[in-house]
């Protein structure tokens, strides 16, 4: 009986009530908007950080405070069995990187080599999409340019580059390579620096004598795999030698700066909720002073207070619950639609999003966590705007609640 | 032994500004079946007695037993809960719950008391048939006129099974005709379900129902008569 009071009493202005709802609505639909597109975008930026750099990376231990030739290490199959007791591992990318000089003609230019087996890399990034000129790796002594790098040392597909760099263990590496095809990814830094050739012709370049030579390994992982179990188990069996980081370390300057986008997403959100929480206390407030006569005679005739307490939480609740419903209905299709159908972009903004290297696609988040989460904070708020009206009930004087 | 008994009670308002002294030392008993009016001029302490009888104000001094009860030593929730299964209420006006149908608003006390549903359903249905609003049960308040409103509140005051009721001008706001349906009616309850009505009035007729007439007068009891009705 105590529900059918408050159900009731929430549509006796129905207006009002209608009102109320509708700020709750408008609050949450431009959050859900906001939240669903910069949870979006920096969903497809950690993804395609991801897909770059792997869930986690096996290098030498140290390697990663300091890239140098001198940490790479050899692979003779030991790690096969590793990777196999692993199920979760979907993919393992080896790589072989180092700096060196290449020249053609009169230019010479500082570069990075990346040493990558073509099958697997390009299943795991899509490099051979991303040739503009040429063809992908398909032999030995290939090597695949960036475009800008192509401009600089003023070279064709065809033409012989001449590389000279330090190789492992203080030789001298050298050697001369076909370029069979220019590239054309996203960054402008990779189109410049970056060479790749093939894992075994980077390996007989900075080291000839012994096969297998590696800088690191990138583990791909099943989707919503935890990483950090995987981790703890890979370095239990590589031991010390080897160091696993996690692609939160490798990409922490892109966590560092999406985390200050947050916040201020977080403030904006704040801002509407804190509207929308008016909107059902000022109801919840009128709705309070027009029945203290009411609460009165329910308190004279026996009712304790906690119990009046409970119907009017209730009745706030079922306020804020209309505006949440209805945003729900609108915004729960309208997301998923968005999600699947994502805005595309152009113009500066689309080159911001080359320079983050993702595509230039605004997409869409839409979680049942994001819903969820967002309906819970409105239910909490209105559960703040009821303190007023829990107040009232708690103190106010039966007597002269019914005098006046 | 009386079911109320009030003794040298004060009640001063307003102790902190300008003080009214609106009881000044009354002493009242009660007995069980009483159909008795408090009566007197505006202003007298008739409104206040009947507060302090029905548990709803404490007297500024002086005690006001409920049978072995004295209501000053209960906390505020007891006295609540108190008032709940031992005392029936008949306000002037705003006395049921809009949004509650006349059957709902009579239940609403039994619910609050956890009384089983089957047994609220029979006492309801019986108590609606005996003030005549049996037809009209599923009416809101809303849909009732005044007389019949207060009728309500005469079931739903009965269907608590109190040990008395207490209506402070009831009949303030109706009409000769439903003032006289609504006493012969609270006449009727206090014969067939043995309740004890005290009531405030200012109204002859219901002066001229009343078995007891208890005379207020600036705070002061100055009259008490019994007559044979
Ligand atoms: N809450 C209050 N605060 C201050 N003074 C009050 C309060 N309630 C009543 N009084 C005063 O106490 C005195 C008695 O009032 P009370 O309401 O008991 O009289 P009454 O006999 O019921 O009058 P009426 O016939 O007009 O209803 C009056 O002088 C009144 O002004
Ligand atoms: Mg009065």
């Amino acid at each position: 009986m105590l529900a059918a009071i408050a159900w009731r009493n929430v549509w006796r202005n129905r207006r009002r009530t209608l009102i109320a709802a509708a700020s709750v609505f408008t609050a949450m639909v431009l959050s859900l908007f906001m939240l669903s597109m910069k949870q979006g975008s920096l969903y497809q930026m950690i993804a395609a950080g991801v897909n770059q750099v792997g869930n986690l990376q096996i290098h030498d231990t140290g390697y990663w405070e300091n890239k140098s030739l001198d940490r790479a290490f050899f692979e003779h199959g030991q790690f096969n069995p590793v990777f196999k007791s692993i199920p979760e591992i979907t993919r393992v990318v080896p790589h072989l990187q180092t700096f060196s000089l290449a020249s053609y003609g009169k230019q010479t230019k500082g570069i990075v080599i990346s040493g990558i087996d073509p099958r697997l890399e390009d299943q795991q990034s899509g490099l051979s999409r991303k040739i503009i000129d040429g063809h992908y790796l398909s032999g030995r002594d290939e090597v695949l340019i960036g475009e800008l790098m192509a401009t600089y040392l003023k070279m064709n597909v065809g033409d012989s580059i001449v590389l000279l760099g330090q190789g492992y263990r203080g030789i001298t590496a050298y050697g001369i390579y076909k370029v069979a095809g220019i590239f054309n990814l996203p960054s402008r830094e990779m189109n410049s620096n970056l060479l790749y050739m093939g894992l075994k012709d980077a390996q007989d370049f900075v080291y000839p004598y012994e096969k297998g030579l590696l800088t690191g390994y990138s583990i791909y992982l099943k989707d919503g795999t935890q990483e950090m179990p995987i981790k703890k188990q890979l370095e239990k069996q590589l031991g010390k030698k080897y160091e696993i980081i996690s692609w939160r370390t490798i990409l922490s300057d892109m966590l560092q700066t999406i985390s200050v986008g947050k916040i201020s997403n977080q403030v904006f959100v704040l801002i509407l909720y804190l509207i929308a929480a008016f909107g059902i206390f000022s109801t919840v407030l009128m709705m309070t002073i027009e029945k203290r006569k009411e609460y009165a005679i329910m308190i004279a005739l026996g009712m304790q207070r906690g119990r009046l307490v409970w119907v009017s939480v209730v009745e706030t609740i079922i306020v804020s619950i209309v505006g949440v419903l209805a945003a729900l209905t609108v915004m729960v299709p309208l997301l998923t639609y968005m999600h699947f159908h994502p805005v595309q972009v152009s113009g500066e903004m689309a080159k911001i999003y080359v320079l983050y290297n993702l595509e230039p696609i605004m997409p869409f988040l839409a979680s049942p966590e994001l819903f969820l989460s967002q309906a819970a904070i409105i239910l909490g708020l209105s559960f703040f705007s009821a303190v007023y009206p829990i107040l009232y009930i708690l103190k106010f004087n039966v007597l002269n609640a019914y005098r006046h | 032994m009386s079911i109320i008994k009030a003794e040298g009670i004060y009640k001063t308002y307003n102790e902190t500004h300008v003080p009214v002294n609106a009881l000044n030392g009354v002493d009242l008993q009660i007995e069980q079946g009483e159909f008795t009016a408090i009566v007197g001029p505006s202003g007298s302490g008739k409104t206040t007695l009947l507060n302090i009888i029905g548990g709803l104000d404490l007297p500024s001094k002086g005690n006001i037993f409920i049978e072995q009860t004295n209501l000053k030593d209960l906390s505020s929730k007891q006295l609540i809960d108190f008032r709940l299964h031992h005392i029936g209420f008949v306000f002037q006006a705003y006395n049921l719950i809009p949004v509650l149908t006349a059957k709902e608003n009579t239940e609403f006390i039994m619910v609050l008391q956890k009384r089983p549903k089957k047994e609220r359903e029979e006492k309801v249905k019986e108590l609606l048939e005996a003030v005549g609003i049996g037809d009209k049960a599923n009416h809101r308040p809303g849909q009732l006129s005044g007389g019949q409103q207060q009728r309500v509140a005469v079931a739903r005051a009965l269907a608590s099974q109190p040990k008395y009721i207490i209506a402070d001008e009831p009949t303030a706001n109706l009409d000769s005709k439903s003032t006289h349906e609504l006493l012969d009616l609270m006449a009727d309850m206090n014969k067939k379900y043995q309740t004890t009505f005290i009531f405030a009035t200012h109204d002859q007729r219901v002066m001229d129902k009343a078995r007891r007439i208890v005379t207020l007068d600036d705070g002061k009891i100055t009259s008490d008569e019994t007559f044979d009705r």
